[in-house]
Formats: C-alpha cells, sequence, structure tokens
C-alpha cells in the first residue's frame, strides 16, 4: 500500500465526517425506510399515523401515476444518454487534432456543462415560449404557424430530453476526450500506416482501449439522470397533466403535492436502491482505489 | 487530391463543424447574458432586439429587490460555510482513509464514493421531517448541514490522491522528532496538500452555489438560496424574464469563471460526483 504509515490509530481523524454522515446520510436513509412503512399524512400538528407494512409499496404499483413516472424516467434515460454519449463521442473524435483556435472551442464547449441546473430549465422554458420565444421567432420566419412548446405534452417532454442533452453531451465528451488523448499516438499511428479505414481503426482499436472511459461517463450519466430534479420542475414543473412527471418529481408531489409522507418515502426508497447498484457497479468497475492513488496529486 | 491537401481540406471542414457545435451549445447562454440587460416589458412584447434597449434597469431591480439580495446573501453564506466544514472534515478523513493501515479501509472509502452519489429526492423527504422536528428547518445551519451531506463526502474523494502523493520521509521525519499524528497532519500534510484543499474547496462551493432541491424544500423566507428565489422570479402571472436572466449571470459569473480557471481539475472535479445541482 503506498503511502500508507501503518501506525496510530485513524479514528480520531474519521469521527468527524463519520457524524455528519451518519446525520445527513445514514439516519436520513433508516428514517425513510421506516417512513415508507406508515400511512403518514404530511401535516404540521404530526397527523394520524398508521402503521401499514408493505402497504404503500403495493398501493404505488397499483397506481398508474407510478408507473407513468417510471416510463417516462426511463425513456428519459434510454433517448437523452445513448444521443449524449454518440454525440461525446464523436466530438472528441472530430477535436481530437489540433487546429487553430482547438483550445478554446475545447474550453468553451464546456460551459454548458457548468451553466445552473436551475437556470438551464428557466432559459429553455424562455426560449420555448409562443409570441416572445426564440424558437418561434424562427417558426414564425420561416412562414410556419408557432406552437406552445410546453403546453403539449409530446413536445414538453421533448423539450426536457433535448435541454438535458444540451447541457450534457459535453460532459461525456470532456471525459472521453481525455480517454482518447490518453491512447498512446504510436497505437493510433500503426493502424493508420496499415491502411486500416477509418471505421476499422474506430472499431478495433479506437472504441477497445476507450471502453473503460465510456463505461465510466455511461454510468455516471445514469446515476446523474436518475436524480433529475431541478432542470424540469422549473421548466414544466412536471406538466402539462402529468407529462413531464419524472421520478423525482412524481416522490416530490406525493410529499409537498398530496401530502403523502409514507407513499414518497415509499418511492425514495426504491429510487434509493436503484442508485445504490448503479453507484456501486461504478466504484466497482472503474474508480479504485488504487487507481485513484496512483494518480498522485499530479492531475 | 494530396495527402497534405486532404488533411488541409479536413481541418478546415472540422473547424467548421466546432464552430457550428459553439454557436449551438453558447447560443442559450448568450441570450440569457443579453436578456439581463433587456427591461422585462421589451422581452415580454417581442420586439426584435435593438441596440437602443440595452439597459441595466433589469440589474438595478434585481439588486433593489431585498429578498433576491437576502437570498443571494445567504447562498455566499451558505457555501462559504459549507465548504468550510466539508474541506475541515473532509481533509481529515481523507488523511485518515489515505495515510494509515485499517481493517476496512477500502468499505470506506467506497462508501464514501457512493454515498455522494445518492439522488438527493431520496433523502429530502426525511430530512425535512427530521429538521422541522428539531428546529432546523429554515435556518442557516440546517441547510449548511444538507449541503454537507454532499460536500463532505465529495471532498474525500478529491482530496485522497493528494494525501497519498505526500512522500513518506516527510511523515518519518517528524515522527522521529516526536510529533503527534494531529501535528503532523496540521504542520506537514495541509502544507503539502494546500493545492488540494484550493481546488476541493472551489468544487464543494459550487456545488453548495448551484444546490436547488435541498434548498427548495428545507429553507423558507429566512435562508432561502439564490437559485429558489430566481425561481420565483418565473411562474404564474410573474414573467420577469429581464431580472430573472440578470440574477441568473450574477450567480453565472463565479462559476464560469472558475471553470475556465480550472481546467486541469475539471476531469477530476466532475468525476468524482458531478457538479450538480
Amino acid at each position: 500500500m503506498k503511502g500508507a504509515g501503518g501506525q496510530g490509530s485513524p479514528v480520531p481523524f474519521l469521527v468527524p465526517a463519520l457524524l455528519i454522515v451518519f446525520a445527513v446520510l445514514i439516519f436520513p436513509i433508516v428514517f425513510s425506510f421506516v417512513v415508507s412503512l406508515f400511512d403518514w399524512p404530511l401535516s404540521a400538528g404530526g397527523g394520524e399515523r398508521h402503521f401499514v407494512g408493505a402497504g404503500n409499496y403495493v398501493d404505488l404499483v397499483q397506481e398508474k401515476e407510478f408507473w407513468n413516472s417510471l416510463k417516462l424516467q426511463l425513456g428519459f434515460i434510454f433517448i437523452a444518454i445513448p444521443l449524449e454519449l454518440l454525440l461525446g463521442l464523436s466530438a472528441a473524435l472530430l477535436l481530437n487534432r489540433e487546429f487553430v483556435g482547438g483550445k478554446v472551442v475545447r474550453a468553451l464547449i464546456l460551459l454548458p456543462v457548468f451553466f445552473l441546473p436551475v437556470v438551464s430549465g428557466m432559459t429553455w422554458r424562455f426560449m420555448l415560449q409562443p409570441r416572445y420565444g426564440a424558437l418561434n421567432n424562427f417558426l414564425l420566419a420561416i412562414g410556419t404557424p408557432e406552437i406552445t412548446w410546453l403546453g403539449h405534452p409530446s413536445f414538453a417532454y421533448a423539450a426536457i430530453i433535448v435541454q438535458d442533452i444540451w447541457r450534457m453531451w459535453p460532459f461525456v465528451f470532456m471525459l472521453l476526450y481525455a480517454g482518447l488523448a490518453g491512447i498512446p499516438t504510436d497505437v493510433l499511428e500503426a493502424a493508420e500506416i496499415d491502411g486500416a479505414t477509418f471505421w476499422k481503426r474506430l472499431f478495433r482499436v479506437i472504441l477497445p482501449l476507450m471502453y473503460p472511459t465510456i463505461l465510466t461517463a455511461l454510468l455516471l450519466r445514469i446515476i446523474d439522470a436518475l436524480r433529475i430534479f431541478s432542470e424540469v420542475y422549473v421548466m414544466t414543473e412536471g406538466g402539462p397533466g402529468m407529462a413531464t412527471t419524472l421520478f423525482s418529481l412524481y416522490t416530490h408531489r406525493q410529499a409537498f403535492g398530496y401530502m403523502k409522507v409514507g407513499m414518497s418515502s415509499a418511492m425514495a426508497v426504491f429510487l434509493l436502491v436503484i442508485s445504490i447498484v448503479f453507484a456501486v457497479t461504478l466504484v466497482r468497475k472503474n474508480m479504485s482505489l488504487e487507481k485513484l492513488e496512483d494518480q498522485g496529486g499530479n492531475r | 487530391m494530396t495527402l497534405a491537401n486532404r488533411r488541409k481540406s479536413i481541418t478546415a471542414a472540422v473547424m467548421f463543424f466546432a464552430v457550428l457545435l459553439l454557436i449551438v451549445e453558447l447560443y442559450p447562454i448568450f441570450i440569457t447574458l443579453l436578456n439581463g440587460f433587456r427591461r422585462d416589458i421589451v422581452i415580454l412584447s417581442g420586439q426584435k432586439f435593438a441596440l437602443s434597449q440595452l439597459t441595466t434597469d433589469s440589474y438595478m431591480l434585481v439588486f433593489k429587490n431585498t429578498q433576491m439580495m437576502k437570498a443571494m446573501g445567504n447562498s455566499i453564506v451558505v457555501g462559504l460555510l459549507s465548504t468550510l466544514l466539508s474541506v475541515g472534515v473532509g481533509a481529515m478523513a481523507a488523511y485518515g482513509i489515505s495515510r494509515f493501515k485499517f481493517r476496512g479501509r477500502n468499505a470506506l472509502a467506497y462508501s464514501f464514493l457512493v454515498f455522494r452519489m445518492l439522488p438527493q429526492m431520496s433523502l429530502v423527504v426525511a430530512l425535512y421531517m427530521m429538521f422541522r422536528f428539531v428546529g432546523l428547518r429554515d435556518t442557516i445551519f440546517g441547510i449548511t448541514l444538507a449541503h454537507s451531506s454532499f460536500n463532505v463526502p465529495y471532498v474525500i474523494w478529491m482530496l485522497i490522491p493528494f494525501f497519498t502523493a505526500v512522500d513518506k520521509s516527510y511523515e518519518e521525519a517528524a515522527m522521529v522528532d516526536g510529533c503527534s499524528r494531529f501535528t503532523l497532519f496540521r504542520l506537514v500534510f495541509l502544507p503539502l496538500v494546500a493545492p488540494g484543499l484550493v481546488v476541493a474547496a472551489v468544487f464543494a462551493f459550487i456545488n453548495s452555489w448551484n444546490e436547488f432541491l435541498y434548498a427548495l424544500i428545507l429553507t423558507g423566507t429566512k435562508a432561502m438560496t439564490a437559485p429558489v428565489a430566481i425561481s420565483s422570479l418565473i411562474g404564474g402571472d410573474t414573467l420577469t424574464w429581464g431580472q430573472m436572466c440578470a440574477a441568473s449571470t450574477v450567480m453565472l459569473t463565479p462559476v464560469f469563471v472558475f471553470t475556465l480557471a480550472m481546467q486541469r481539475f475539471l476531469i477530476r472535479g466532475v468525476s468524482a460526483g458531478g457538479v450538480k445541482g
């Protein structure tokens, strides 16, 4: 083990962090699980609580709205993330060469990733407004009638997906570009000299070598997409109707719209389990402590 | 076509696509910046852009909006406090993990990383009820504590490589001099990992600065942070786009400055759990 000193006890150094983790992570997780077993209304006075066991979970799977939110959530992940990977990979391959202003382009293209999610949601909401939104101005200019984008269920759903793709493909690009730069140039040149076509080089050399990076990007994006909330909340508030009520938005609505904390906690536990599965997969496969330690402070 | 010519035309095509990508990616950011300098009424009436519309009226309205100013103040205070707390506590834990051998070391390190990736939505309802019970709801301390739920694990994971990189000889020399582990940590390690502390602090601050869901649920009028205050500028009958864009620009400026200044650390910064609200 590199650098580990060995003697003495690490406990005093770990205790403060563990206390915080217990107070704001472990305890709320356990508490969520407990609440999910109760019919627990959200009211200032506490309200009547009844132990219902797995009742909330049973109610959930019988609820049409629950399946709707799950379907929207999965659709969001299955549409947005492959496109983000594709765009990110194409841009990484395209921009992986020296040209005038290349550095500036690669830096500026990352700005959307750091655009505050709330601001991004509101800016997209603005651009999609009738009368003064940019997209409708464009439609009017080319002579087509304008559309109330966020008032239409399918368009609103498409809009939240486009918003996410716009903001997050540069994130994928950033990871894949670094991965691509990590491939030794002589490997690539050897393949080129051998006369391999671009597609052959891509599928036989580049993609296999980049597999760990692509997997990391994929898992990070899935974990991130599972918890999407603020952008959509400010963009559509889950509407029109329930058309953009993704999983987190429905969990929120259960607690603070319908005042059913028990049901909301059952959904929270469900989401937690899925997220832990993906997070543990990611950590096991691609984020070993040894690898992290080898990076040292140089990167 | 000769090889050199082919190369040249490929480069030209790449530059063309690069510019196209940049336009698409920067357009929404650009109109946010631009509309901050236009008045609400001008935006809502759908007038075509003209230079004569440029004014700082929206900024003036934002700066005169006491609720917004209070929320921005809260954001700064919560960001600084939660950064201080998580860097302090996180540096100690990262030191404990990287410079000691103990059972369960790997498991502990990995669980911190997994904790960073949990969705806020699955914790916030429980936090809401806990905070209401102990009186932490709508307090600066409460929201600071909530933000450390993602910042402490984040800082630990960011700092481990910096602590591991410190050479053993420093430690051994200090131990021979009879330093305690804590003095060693304070006087030897902290100065050596200072660059790491700065990077971790910047990202921790941005994490807190951007955070929306905890702030929405766990704060009210007293401890509300800026992202929630900005979101309340739009909705229902209030459509103050100009002010929204002006306030957003104020929020975005430090984030963009840090991002462009910290290019070197971006990848590690975001892989450790994203700079996401």
